[in-house]
């Protein structure tokens, strides 16, 4: 893994060393002169929204997918339908789509109902990936709870346990661990996606380097940094999972 | 006594699809009675006891737990009679420590403190005879342990009435006789159990009766003297020659 990134980083900085017609113009984020310096502040301070952003969406998709899979595991058939209905109508919408849907028609909608909302980019685009990822978080609780097995639910039931206490002392604690690996996962694909903030105008990372791209006309040099800033916050993510994993046990393998 | 009986079963019957796994079932059981249920697989024993304590809805007939009657879904429950169970897989919760198995039910269930439930639990593992194995994971132990533990937690929330389904299969030959102890000491003290096993010894040394179940229907019922020496159908003989074998 780190030598595949130092492989990139020597051939982009060949690159710039060795083509005479300068294929590369790496001035435009040069630290050592004004002008870059003012340019790298202003795409690095793009961290800061995508990962609020992406936090913000990333809880709110944890909490609404366990909302809508513990219907799944019910034995009503209505409630079963309903789980059914959001995954597979949630899941099929494009996030782009949803994006505008959210940002431009939902304020209609409020507006009709009485309610004077208006949406900003910043919580359009945090709706829209929450909702947009609960499908799949659901999914994930649904697959995690139900791999636990129906032995520990009626063992829970026969010391007297209701369908709240099971689930919170007997098989959320167990579920969890193998829950968080593919969730850790949905968690990455929420910082990515948050890229698709850009274009309703939120101000993180790629919307701030397509600004610079407009002005300075230098698109390698900017995507390419650009590509690492995301690059070095999915590696925290995976690293610190990484270690929640072996603080909860996920690593080793089930046993039960 | 008004209620005689501890447990009154007329007519149950219950289908999985097209598969009849209990055909009018008849069966009361008395309180401090001691019944083993012995059959081939799939002649609906778990499901039988299963039913008793709710794990199973049934399609029709009445169950009655000490004069209570039990709703036929899943749902209904018990509470001033408890019923325990104990399940061929232990079923301990793998996440928490033995004594922690132990404490769970009566602290969120009876409502008792911490100290209590810490009290009623180390009692209890000394009656089981681990108590030294009380902050391990239930994975750390071996099956027979594990068994006893199980037993134990049942025990916990103290039941008028024990059921226990196929409580050794799971278990290595050598670790199926610590496991029957812990039962028989239990009717030695006058708890009320039904008992699916393929222990026969078992079963002579503990039951009050034993019943004979294939294809869904109670085939013959006798008490162990007479089940043993003079099994009334060809279908109880045969299958006693088969087990009676090993």
């Amino acid at each position: 893994m780190f030598r595949i990134l130092i492989l990139f980083f020597v051939f982009f900085t060949l690159g710039s060393c060795s083509s005479p017609e300068g294929t590369w113009g790496w001035y435009v984020i040069d630290p050592s002169t004004k002008a870059g310096w003012t340019n790298i502040k202003f795409l690095v301070g793009g961290f800061y929204s995508t990962i609020l952003l992406s936090i913000i969406a990333a809880f709110l998709s944890i909490f609404i997918g366990l909302v809508v899979a513990l219907p799944a595991m019910s034995d009503n058939k209505l409630l079963k339908l309903f789980n059914r209905v959001y995954v597979e109508f949630i899941r099929s919408i494009p996030l782009l789509p949803m994006l505008f849907w959210v940002f431009y028609g939902l304020p209609v909608i409020l507006k009709s109902m009485g309610i004077d909302a208006n949406i900003d980019a910043f919580w359009g685009a945090i709706i829209t990936l929450a909702i947009s990822d609960s499908a799949f978080t659901a999914e994930i609780y649904r697959a995690g709870i139900q791999s636990i097995s129906k032995g520990q639910t009626e063992a829970a039931k026969t010391i007297g346990l209701n369908y709240y206490q099971t689930m919170r002392y007997v098989i959320m604690p167990q579920a969890l661990r193998r829950i968080l690996p593919p969730l850790a996962n949905q968690f990455i694909y929420i910082v990515k996606m948050s890229a698709f903030a850009s274009v309703i105008g939120m101000q993180e990372l790629t919307r701030r380097a397509n600004e610079i791209v407009v002005t300075e006309y230098r698109p390698l040099e900017i995507y390419t940094l650009l590509i690492f800033e995301y690059l070095i916050l999915v590696l925290l993510i995976s690293f610190g999972v990484r270690y929640l994993e072996k603080k909860l046990g996920s690593n080793e393998s089930a046993n039960s | 006594m008004k209620n005689t009986f501890a447990v009154e079963i007329q007519g149950l019957t219950k289908s999985f699809k097209d598969f009849k796994a209990l055909n009018t079932i008849d069966l009361n059981i008395k309180h401090g009675e001691k019944v083993v249920i012995c059959g081939p697989s799939g002649s609906g024993k778990s499901t039988l006891i299963r039913c008793i304590n709710g794990l199973e809805d049934f399609d029709e007939g009445k169950i009655s737990i000490s004069g209570n009657p039990q709703n036929p879904t899943k749902e209904s429950f018990v509470s001033d009679f408890h019923i325990g169970m104990v399940f061929q897989q232990f079923n301990l919760f793998p996440h928490l420590s033995v004594i922690e198995n132990l404490k769970l039910g009566p602290m969120k269930s009876l409502g008792l403190s911490e100290k209590d439930a810490e009290t009623r639990a180390r009692k209890l593992l000394e009656r089981v005879k681990i108590p030294e194995q009380a902050l391990k994971k239930p994975n750390q132990l071996s099956g027979g342990q594990q068994q006893r533990v199980a037993i134990a937690r049942a025990l916990c929330m103290e039941p008028k009435l024990m059921l226990f389904d196929e409580p050794t299969s799971a278990l290595d030959p050598e670790m199926i006789s610590e496991v029957l102890e812990v039962i028989v000491d239990l009717a030695r003290e006058g708890m009320t159990m039904v008992v699916v096993t393929h222990e026969m010894g078992f079963a002579k040394k503990v039951a009050d009766r034993i019943i004979f179940m294939d294809g869904g229907s109670i085939v013959e019922q006798n008490s162990p003297g007479m089940f043993f020496k003079k099994p009334q159908t060809a279908r109880c003989k045969k299958f006693l020659k088969q087990i009676l074998h090993h």
